[in-house]
């Protein structure tokens, strides 16, 4: 059963909608699964894999895959397809080092292709190191699917 | 590192993508999405009997490549889409073209067409990279 479509108002309504911020420091065993999981040998010394740049600006920010498909009033978990990653690196990202993250959704409308609804919304996240200096920046969009109307 | 325009990247291959990578995948990132451990939901989408791999994790295929072509360091920016599930089991290969050599504070970056390829399919993912070059 499909949830009633959100008015787009409330989807528009989300641009500008900033998240907690935070910091997060990703441990050896966090990166070290994480790299095996793309079939990669561990990496030399500290280096984070950089598929890192996914879940480490969501957790830090203070959300999480969970409260951004809600916001976007997601009809389902399963409901929610990827549009595209931008990811930029301005150093590499690294083991144990703590990272400050803010961010913000820049995008949010309402879109029909080939009879098939969906709300687009972009979340830009961006990393700073300890010294204050930019490590990342992220930026997500994902298709909330409404199905065809 | 003589690198041209054309150049192809030496590809980078992932013989069957594992749904236990799936699984573990999703606890780290704390990903409630059922696509990726349960394959009865990921049957009634039309799927078949699978599940589907994160998007974080194809795209990783084409960061090990990257990787092993201009080191762990390199990798300065990846826009990418996803017009496409991977699927558990699936054969991928990830592959990468040269489309520019310049420089820019004071590196030498190459910039890249990268994508996954899928026998029988058109690239689940495609997207471009740029990375800095060794001296």
């Amino acid at each position: 059963m499909s949830r009633p479509l959100p008015p787009v108002e409330d989807i528009r309504a989300l641009v500008g909608h900033r998240f907690p911020g935070g910091h997060y420091t990703i441990a050896h065993w966090e990166n070290f699964l994480l790299t095996e999981c793309t079939g990669s040998e561990p990496l030399p010394g500290d280096i984070a894999h950089p598929v890192a740049l996914f879940h480490v600006p969501i957790l830090g920010a203070g959300t999480s895959i969970g409260e951004m498909f809600a916001l976007g009033q997601a009809d389902s978990d399963a409901s929610i397809g990827i549009e595209s990653y931008d990811w930029e690196f301005f150093q590499p990202l690294r083991e144990e080092h703590p990272y400050r993250i803010d961010a913000e959704i820049t995008e949010a409308d309402r879109r029909e292709e080939n009879g098939r609804m969906f709300d687009r919304i972009a979340f830009r996240f961006d990393l700073e190191d300890a010294d204050g200096k930019p490590a990342a920046r992220t930026t997500i969009t994902w298709h909330y699917n409404r199905g065809k109307r | 590192m003589n690198v041209k325009v054309g150049d192809e990247i030496p590809s980078w291959d992932m013989p069957s993508v594992l749904p236990e990578r799936m699984r573990t995948m999703a606890a780290i990132l704390r990903d409630p999405n059922p696509v990726h451990w349960d394959r009865r939901v990921v049957a009634k989408m039309g799927f078949g009997e699978h599940t589907i791999n994160q998007g974080p994790l194809g795209l990783s295929y084409m960061v090990n490549m990257l990787h092993d072509w201009t080191g762990p360091e390199s990798i300065r920016r990846i826009q990418m889409r996803f017009p496409m599930a991977v699927l558990d089991g699936d054969h991928i290969v990830a592959r990468g073209r040269v489309t520019a050599i310049r420089e820019a504070n004071g590196e030498r970056l190459a910039d890249c067409d990268i994508w996954l390829e899928r026998e029988g399919t058109e690239p689940p993912l495609e997207g471009s990279a740029t990375v800095k070059l060794p001296d």
